[in-house]
């Protein structure tokens, strides 16, 4: 089975790697890189971007297939090393507050439906 | 060329809009000083009301969630009855005083049994239920209930206070500026991450941080300065401050730059959960959102003292709260309060949000405790305020206002006291 949707085959040796359970965790991947390696992997999703949205506009989330899920999480992953590769040129936020001494107390889930205001 | 390219730049004279308000160096005694600090904790933080969630959390009857009041060291557990109404008790056993519920939130059949003994509480708090009651001596139920915490909702926000009876509702407490901000769609934004980090710092510098952008151009230069202060505003000028009592709101003035590629797949292919322009709303902004009407308006601060701040444009906002822990200790929590997602790509938006958000506050926070190093070595004695950091000199006539009211009713009740 793919882990990709069809048309992305191209990418799918980022799913090993890059493919992360939350946002907790993609923000310690990002600073457990090197900036070469996020921007390796930076430079594979940017190309892919806008087909992988116009490929997820077509699902509500809760709906995801697996291969999906794991196109979607790239995507995060994606967001997650943007600012280290177009702001800073490093994993770190430039001078900034050390991120470990962030703590996530609550996430969005990555793929699960979500509630409309009632 | 595009009249759009050339927006008015803001001008100075906000500060002149308020007569009270001083216009020379302030002094940064208040920032440090350990008997400021103590003054602080009774004659402001034990009188305010503290957010601690929302109606959404706990939609049905059973449900919960708990929380805690850092500065007080209180525990808390809000619930849902079965008529419907939410309820706040101190999370601690009245047998032995540990933690009832131990769950950050859940749902309960009906009663909140402690883990240490066994003893249960139901939805309004009271002693449902004692293990092996025999063994106690003369123990009346009726009195061992948990016990309620003063709540208060606003616009789908529960707040609580540290309390048994606060000096001011709720309603007072939040004011003029809590009836010109509601009606914005709070609840519209049911999706919610949220952080904490403790931070070597005052508590007014953690307010202080968001409440001026003049910086924003010299310490965000790659990230929050492009696409906020783009074009014709370089030295970051507000569109507008209103304050209001001790509240107060700045509006932001924006153009948009040219996004960077990944902000772009998350603004044209992925809009959920941005700071968008404000046509195609769906709701009319309240009368205290972007007060002056700026077509060049994209967020404001709006806040309330003393340690809540709201970051909110058109379609999402950032709940700011600062827990001061000692005169150079604060936990910040930052909770970002996103519409949900109507299809997969727009979970990209939301993250790409959050993520953008978190960065720009990480470039702010590494500012505060070196602020607070060379404060607490007494050789910075004055803060100099721009016109656009009235927010700042504000918060400082304020705090300095309640406090010299405080001396003064602690002076004459000694007087009366001695007489």
């Amino acid at each position: 089975m793919s882990l990709l949707p069809p048309g992305f085959a191209g990418i799918e040796p980022l799913v090993a790697d890059w493919v992360l359970p939350d946002a907790a965790a993609r923000m310690a991947k990002r600073q457990a890189s090197g900036i070469a390696e996020l921007r390796r992997f930076y430079d594979a999703m940017l190309a892919r971007g806008e087909e992988a949205l116009a490929w997820l506009r077509g699902f509500a989330l809760g709906d995801l297939p697996p291969e999906g899920e794991n196109l979607l999480r790239l995507m995060l992953m994606l967001a997650e090393a943007a600012p280290a590769v177009e702001w800073y040129g490093d994993p770190r936020v430039y001078d900034g507050f050390p991120v470990e001494r962030v703590r996530y107390l609550r996430q969005i889930p990555d793929c699960a439906a979500q509630a409309v205001a009632s | 060329m595009n009249e759009a390219a050339k927006p008015p730049v803001p001008g100075i004279g906000l500060t002149a809009k308020y007569p009270e308000i001083d216009t020379g160096p302030c002094d940064t005694a208040i920032y440090h000083e350990p008997a400021v600090y103590a003054k602080e904790l009774e004659a402001i933080f034990r009188r305010a009301w503290y957010m601690v969630g929302r109606v959404e959390q706990i939609p049905h009857a059973g449900d919960f969630f708990t929380c805690d009041l850092p500065t007080f060291r209180l525990e808390i557990l809000v619930c849902r009855d079965r008529d419907g109404g939410v309820n706040a008790f101190h999370n601690v056993c009245s047998h032995r005083g540990t933690m009832v519920e131990h769950r950050a939130e859940g749902h309960s059949a009906g009663l909140f049994t402690c883990r240490f003994h066994g003893w249960s509480f139901d939805l309004n708090g009271k002693c449902a239920a004692v293990r092996d009651p025999e063994g106690f001596f003369d123990l009346d139920k009726g009195t061992l209930g948990l016990k309620p915490v003063a709540l208060g909702i606003w616009e789908g926000f529960i707040f609580v206070s540290p309390v048994d009876e606060p000096p001011v509702s709720l309603a007072d407490y939040l004011g003029e500026q809590g009836r010109d901000v509601a009606g914005y769609p709070w609840g519209a934004c049911t999706q919610s991450y949220q952080f904490e980090t403790e931070i070597g710092c005052n508590w007014k510098l953690v307010v202080d941080s968001p409440a001026e952008v003049y910086h924003i151009p010299v310490l965000h230069p790659n990230s929050a300065a492009p696409t906020m202060m783009a074009s014709g505003n370089p030295f970051g000028r507000l569109l507008d401050v209103e304050l209001k009592g001790p509240h107060r709101t700045n509006s932001h003035y924006s153009v948009m730059a040219e996004p960077k590629p990944v902000q772009k797949l998350a603004y044209f292919h992925a809009a959920a959960a941005q700071n968008v322009a404000q046509a195609d709303r769906g709701y009319d902004l309240p009368r205290g959102i972007n007060p002056a009407r700026s077509p060049w308006w994209t967020v404001d601060l709006i806040t309330f003292f003393p340690g809540l701040e709201f970051t909110l444009s058109a379609h999402m906002y950032t709940a700011h709260q600062v827990w001061p822990l000692g005169p150079n200790r604060s936990l910040y929590r930052q909770r970002v309060f996103v519409r949900p997602a109507r299809t997969a790509a727009e979970r990209f938006g939301q993250e790409n949000s959050m993520v953008e958000f978190r960065d720009v506050v990480m470039e702010d926070l590494s500012t505060l405790e070196r602020i607070q190093r060379a404060l607490d070595t007494g050789r910075i004695r004055q803060f100099h305020f721009h016109d656009h950091e009235l927010a700042l000199r504000h918060q400082h006539h304020v705090v300095t206002r309640i406090l010299a009211d405080w001396d003064r009713r602690q002076g004459s009740e000694g007087q009366h006291g001695d007489a």
